[in-house]
């Protein structure tokens, strides 16, 4: 039983891996002609939530930090964020500052107040009570 | 301004309950007692009788309004039903059966049973056996896989619905022999059998609290720890659920003030209004204090509301355009845990309830002048 759950598990994570390294290469598009939220939006479209693997989670997250650092303009960029994206970006938000790595954590962190304006202390509960992490 | 009394009557309140006639209100103040107030005039309160018997916290008190008894429940594992006799409290006990403790408590709408959610995994359904002149108790044990944190009976006597720490929401039937009578309308037989989970609701990731259901018991309502609140409608074997996600701290408790609306309490300290639209869908209106800002389905609305401005003070650089500079007056200074209605029971709208909390403090409010401002769904 569970060695057929791992196989699935397995196959899934390489079905996600491919879809990760198709949205990486139309987010490095997207940011060369500079649109930066489009970038945002499709790197946490897709995210991926409930599996276990961590490789894909890693791969997810190098794409959305990508996406995060090229971020010059937050306040244009949460305007036209919608708000299913709040939840999402928040989880990426603490993986950011989780690294430790200054420049990430700069971003992550002003990126954050202005998050937390918008969205409320709510989006942060939900972020930490949730247990598909990303 | 909706409140009409508050008074501290202790450091901190743990649970409360008021009297038939609403005059008197009976409260844990954070120990081992309960004890019961009554109001001769506004802000006069005179504590009448203080009931010793509990050797831990009483986590629940409900106070029946045609019998007049008082049950309590504590972490002790016990709980006693207290009769009036003779101007004294009486208490009788009520063997549980637990090995954890007791959590919540809340009397049937008939009065004649009484649901105990425990930190056990288990649900006590306490009915009195006439012969023996006592309280059995009939333990739901399985399916729970956490503590059971609030319970709540359906207006037809039988059906229980409880919330628990793993995050989901049962609702069972809690049908007994002898105590319920079979009602041909209620359903096959195979339904009503005691301790049969009708529902589960795996909506939230963390912690539920706070089940409440609506006047008609077509709708149920739960609050999840991550600052969500569920409702779900056309509970049966196809029900219609929503997760509505606020913007401010979790709830704890719930209450259905008519078919549509719904006031949430919990660690903003401030009762929150939700409400469902002509379409059914439901979201967030507004603080029970606030004016009613411009409508929005969303619950992320742009409006800078009082509760960012708090928290972010005179460094916001943003211009809070509208009422924020109005101070908010709030009633509470700390979580509010309980919310308890103060209209005759099996009434569709509830008109006042009191609200009770960690800092100690219960307010009464009432809704007689805000129907204008809360609108149609009220």
């Amino acid at each position: 039983m569970a060695g057929a759950a791992a196989l699935v598990e397995a196959d899934n994570a390489n079905e996600i891996m491919a879809r990760i390294e198709t949205k990486s290469q139309k987010i490095e598009s997207l940011l060369k002609h500079y649109k930066h939220v489009e970038a945002l939006k499709t790197a946490l479209d897709g995210s991926p939530l409930t599996t276990y693997d961590e490789r894909c989670k890693s791969a997810n997250w190098i794409v959305v930090h990508r996406a995060i650092m090229a971020i010059k303009d937050i306040d244009g960029m949460l305007n036209s964020l919608a708000a299913e994206y709040y939840d999402i970006l928040m989880k990426y938000l603490y993986r950011g500052l989780s690294t430790g790595n200054e420049p990430t954590c700069e971003q992550c962190l002003i990126i954050h107040e202005k998050l937390i304006e918008r969205a409320g202390l709510g989006c942060i509960l939900r972020c930490l009570s949730d247990t598909n992490s990303v | 301004m909706a409140v009409v009394d508050v008074h501290r009557f202790a450091e901190s309140i743990t649970c409360h309950a008021w009297s038939p006639d609403h005059s008197m209100v009976a409260l844990c103040p954070n120990n081992t007692q309960v004890h019961i107030y009554k109001s001769s005039s506004l802000d006069q309160w005179e504590r009448l009788h203080v009931l010793q018997k509990h050797d831990q916290i009483v986590s629940g008190i409900d106070w029946s309004s045609k019998s007049n008894k008082i049950v309590s429940v504590s972490h002790d594992r016990n709980s006693y039903v207290w009769s009036l006799d003779g101007g004294e409290w009486v208490p009788t006990l009520v063997i549980l059966r637990l090995n954890r403790a007791a959590l919540c408590v809340q009397w049937s709408p008939k009065e004649n049973k009484f649901a105990v959610g425990s930190g056990a995994k288990t649900v006590c359904i306490c009915y009195y056996e006439q012969e023996n002149n006592w309280w059995v108790s009939k333990l739901i044990r399985k399916r729970h896989e956490s503590s059971v944190t609030s319970v709540a009976w359906h207006p037809n006597n039988i059906l229980l619905a409880t919330t628990s720490t793993d995050g989901k929401c049962r609702v069972f039937s809690t049908f007994i022999k002898g105590v319920d009578t079979k009602d041909s309308k209620a359903g096959s037989p195979a339904e009503t059998k005691f301790g049969e989970q009708i529902l589960q609701l795996d909506l939230s990731y963390s912690w539920a609290f706070g089940v409440k259901w609506s006047p008609s018991g077509n709708t149920l309502a739960y609050v999840g720890h991550s600052s969500m609140i569920y409702f779900v409608d056309d509970v049966g074997p196809s029900p219609l659920a929503q997760s509505v996600a606020f913007r401010d701290l979790p709830l704890r408790d719930v209450l259905f003030i008519s078919e549509k609306m719904v006031i949430g309490v919990g660690y903003d300290s401030n009762p929150m209004v939700f409400a469902a639209d002509d379409t059914g869908i439901w979201s967030f209106i507004r603080y029970i204090g606030e004016k009613k800002a411009a409508s929005s389905n969303s619950s992320y609305s742009s409006q800078f509301s009082e509760a960012f401005g708090k928290f972010y003070g005179s460094q916001s650089k943003s211009a809070t355009a509208n009422d924020a500079s109005e101070s908010r007056g709030r009633v509470h200074d700390n979580c509010i845990n309980s919310i308890v209605p103060l209209s005759k029971a099996g009434s569709p709208k509830v008109m006042r309830f009191s609200t009770s909390g960690l800092d100690g403090k219960v307010a009464i409010w009432d809704l007689e002048n805000m129907e204008q401002e809360l609108g149609n769904q009220f």
